[in-house]
């Protein structure tokens, strides 16, 4: 129901700026909504293979199967940060904050993660 | 009496001068014997590898692309007993994968099932069961050899087959087995052959090997003679099976262009696609035929010649008892066999090769690169390079054409990388891209022209209080003088002023007159600075001229700078590499992601909507007609004086790509970069289905509905109104002349429309 609600939502906005007012949206389109479900899949296969190298000490492959989900998925704020979180503890504070900030860039309106970020940026700092 | 005495001492003395002389010689050549073979063994080179195709629910491959890389990775469709083919349906593939050992771990043979849709990947599952996410064994693309581009793939003697081995022993040396390195009896039967016309070697396994690992070709007496004192020395030292298998992985077995087969378990691979240890009895016994010839018993070129060879060792084979009369007339009865394979040499892909072993060598020893068999995991796709060079090509051949200059060609250079991990996905130096020689995309420096001007733009919107897309700029006739230096007075492409244009006309046009004065206004030092934060590390002189692109950059260069701006402000160094693993598979170095914030987020998304300006209104409309208007690309053409550099640099939502078109010679090409690299990076784009560019809006930009004849705000009655971004507050404030005072906004009406929908479905 909701998707069909989205869909005809957006359905009519197209046709009432059509109408309404005869522009063409100069501002780059909003970002889509997350691709599919079955994307995630294999996403969150690699996140959860990252999260388990990095709590065994092995850094170096959680950062590569990360930079591996970024390949696919590079707008996912969520792999930056885990990204940022790994450079943290490899002790590459200064990465770690630009890749927190790459995170917030692309974050939206989820404040949670704007939270961990700015979190990594502060730590990477004090730590500096 | 005593004369002859004398006489007899002295060739006492000299006999055992002599002797001990060999034994010295001996002693010496014992040394190279078992000091070379045991640290020199094979040099290997390193392999290099493009990125694997990941296979998930909703990868953007086509089917046809997947085939092509299981094709070229030598899968055999339809089904055989070894993991390595593939089955092909309407929508869907069956893959047997062979293993391999990627940097993170090793993945086993296993079966795929791909199913399609048209845009790629609908799902994958083995034996039932989903897979979240699998890997194609990537491509390789190349090695870096060792001296005489020797390339090899090392085999133990357990995986060489039995009858391959005989077969070897019957028709190269018989008495194998039981010689101490030299074979009296066959140097005999030679002397004898070669007496009555018929060359024949009478050299056994052991002399051949010392012979290729040793010594020089040449045909001397004395060579002769160190070989077969050598031969009987490493016999002494070392065992016949382990003589035996460094000969199978030696021995010289064919070439491919300027890269050397050497060894059985290459040659299985180059003449069969297959391991070495599933050749059977008759395609054994072709490479055993070669071993004498390579270039004249070559099966692809001269198949009758090797034909009869082969058969000729069956038949040594079988008269020796090591075929059975049944083995032998069915292997007899059977083709050659040989794989159809394009030569590619040491590498399809010279441009990006070259690349790659210059990052590594930062890192690497040469010796290191060229005999210890790493491997090396890249960027590279060769669907995009593919595309490239093929966009390059015919659009260069096209423009050939309707020039009439004559030769040399026009040229060209092409860079694409991911802008969100800048890795480089595929890089053309030239029309020939097979060509080794002068890397454009990498070392041709060539002026950028109005390549440079968003940075001008850029470095203005940082102050948004002073500049936003709408602010009035001055096109008027512009005299820059500086002491010591002529006056610099700067032209349009049209050769017109046109007076006051708002900021983002002035780029979307590429005005030169308007960019000369903002870019001076603002100072040629802080847009330089800028230049440098966005990723070119060569110094620029702080000239005003520099603002229209008075730089030489290469292809490589600018795709970095552009890099900066596509991905928000953060920039990524663009790497070629991944990661690097010894031969067995031990990661020895990853080259990371890194990124570093340059430009803040706001003023590299107004750059990037002020980019998509050139695109829907400006100097590269031509793209209109080749992609899709939702692709919303962001670019910028480049031309330079009189025409002799032709540029576009653009990005999607997922690939930048940077094109540079010209004459080697610096002719004048009397192309702008509009009407020549454009169309080559249009037709590149359009043939890899482009992710349409949609950025994440920072927080404090807001978008607002403007009049573009005022520049002030517009409502829905305003004809031809746009929505521009612009960063925290600096929107303007008065609405336009054609609002009406009551006008609402289309924020406002969007809201309305969300609330009216929530309210209608009871959201």
């Amino acid at each position: 129901m909701r998707t069909l609600a989205f869909l005809l939502s957006l359905f009519l906005y197209s046709c009432a700026t059509r109408d309404e007012a005869p522009s063409t949206p100069a501002a780059p389109p909003p970002l889509p909504e997350t691709p599919t479900a079955r994307e995630t899949v294999a996403i969150a296969g690699l996140m959860e293979s990252a999260r388990g190298d990095a709590a065994a000490g092995r850094l170096v492959q959680a950062a590569g199967t990360l930079e591996r989900a970024l390949r696919i998925e590079p707008r996912n704020p969520r792999l930056w940060h885990e990204l940022a979180k790994v450079r943290l503890r490899q002790g590459d504070e200064a990465q770690a904050a630009n890749l927190a900030a790459r995170s917030n860039s692309l974050a939206g309106s989820d404040s949670a993660l704007r939270a961990a970020n700015q979190a990594i940026i502060e730590q990477a700092r004090t730590t500096r | 009496m005593a004369r002859r005495g004398r006489i007899l001492r002295y060739f006492g003395y000299a006999v055992l001068a002599g002797f001990a002389a060999f034994l010295a010689f001996a002693f010496y050549l014992d040394l190279r014997v078992t000091g070379e073979f045991e640290g020199r063994r094979f040099s290997l080179p390193a392999r290099i590898y493009a990125r694997p195709i990941e296979l998930h629910a909703g990868t953007r491959v086509p089917q046809a692309e997947v085939e092509a890389e299981l094709r070229a990775l030598g899968y055999a469709v339809g089904e055989r007993e070894q993991p390595g083919w593939f089955l092909k349906d309407q929508n869907s593939l069956e893959i047997s994968l062979r293993p391999f050992i990627f940097w993170d771990g090793a993945q086993p043979a296993r079966r795929l099932r791909v199913t399609f849709e048209p845009v790629g990947v609908k799902s994958v599952t083995s034996e039932g069961k989903d897979v979240p996410l699998a890997r194609l064994e990537p491509l390789p693309i190349g090695g870096i050899y060792p001296a005489g581009n020797e390339d090899r793939v090392l085999v133990r003697l357990g995986e060489v087959p039995r009858h391959l081995v005989m077969e070897l022993i019957a028709v190269e040396d018989r008495n194998f087995f039981s010689h101490a390195g030299f074979d009296p009896r066959a140097l005999a039967r030679a002397a004898v052959r070669s007496a009555t016309g018929r060359t024949e070697g009478g050299s056994t396994i052991t002399q051949q090997l010392v012979k290729n690992f040793f010594l020089t070709p040449e045909r001397t007496i004395k060579r002769k003679f160190t070989e077969l004192v050598m031969a009987v020395l490493l016999e002494m030292h070392y065992g016949k099976e382990e003589i035996l298998e460094t000969y199978l992985n030696e021995i010289y077995l064919g070439q491919d262009r300027d890269r050397a087969i050497h060894g059985v378990g290459l040659a299985a691979q180059f003449y069969f696609g297959k391991e070495v240890r599933h050749l059977n009895v008759a395609e054994s016994a072709l490479l055993i035929a070669m071993v004498k010839g390579p270039a004249v018993y070559d099966p692809r070129r001269h198949s009758t010649r090797a034909l009869d060879r082969r058969n000729l060792v069956l038949h040594e084979a079988k008269e020796q008892g090591y075929l059975t009369l049944e083995q032998y007339s069915a292997a007899r009865a059977m083709p050659l066999g040989v794989a159809p394979k394009p030569e590619t040499g040491t590498t399809p892909y010279p441009a990006f090769v070259q690349l790659v072993q210059r990052q590594l060598r930062r890192d690497y020893d040469d010796k290191d690169l060229r005999s210890e068999g790493l491997r090396i995991f890249t960027a590279l796709d060769p669907r995009v390079q593919n595309a490239a060079e093929h966009a390059l090509a015919t659009r260069l051949a096209q423009f050939d054409k309707d020039r009439r200059f004559g030769p040399p060609g026009m040229e060209g250079a092409v860079v694409v990388a991911d802008p969100q991990s800048g890795e480089i996905q595929a890089l053309v130096s030239g029309r020939d891209p097979r060509y080794r020689g002068f890397n454009r995309a990498v070392d041709a420096a060539r002026p950028v022209g109005s390549l440079l001007k968003p940075v001008v733009y850029l470095t203005a919107l940082q102050e948004p209080a002073k500049y936003t897309l709408v602010t009035p700029i001055d096109d008027g006739p512009f005299v820059w003088k500086s002491r010591g230096a002529p006056d610099w007075e700067p032209q349009n492409y049209d050769k017109k002023f046109h007076g006051m244009v708002p900021l983002r006309t002035a780029l979307a046009q590429s005005y030169n007159a308007a960019t000369a004065r903002l870019g001076t206004d603002i100072g040629v030092e802080k847009v330089l600075d800028n230049v440098r934060r966005l990723g070119i590390e060569r110094p620029l002189k702080p000239f005003a001229a520099t603002l229209l692109g008075a730089v030489e950059l290469s292809p490589l260069e600018v795709a970095q700078m552009y890099q900066t701006m596509a991905s928000g402000g953060f920039k990524t160094p663009l790497r070629a590499i991944r990661e690097v693993t010894t031969q067995e598979g031990r990661p020895l170095a990853r080259y990371a992601l890194r990124v570093e914030q340059a430009i803040a987020t706001e003023p590299a998304y107004l750059i990037t909507a002020a980019m998509q300006g050139v695109v829907r209104e400006g100097t590269a409309q031509g793209l209109k007609s080749m992609l899709a208007p939702e692709t919303n690309v962001a670019g910028k053409t480049g031309t330079t004086d009189d025409q002799r550099d032709a540029w576009f640099a653009g990005f999607t939502g997922d690939r930048l790509a940077v094109v540079w078109v010209g004459y080697d010679d610096n002719r004048a090409a009397k192309l702008s970069g509009a009407a020549s690299a454009l169309p080559v990076w249009g037709d590149l784009m359009a043939a890899l289905q482009p992710e349409p560019l949609a950025l994440q809006k920072p927080d404090n930009i807001e978008t607002v509905l403007i009049d573009p004849q005022s520049g002030l705000r517009a409502d829905m009655s305003c004809p031809g109104a746009l929505e521009l971004p612009f960063a925290g507050g600096s929107a303007p404030a008065g609405r336009a002349p054609c609002a009406s005072e009551l006008g609402v906004t289309v924020q406002e009406v969007k809201q309305k429309a969300r609330s009216w929908l929530d309210r209608l479905f009871g959201r």
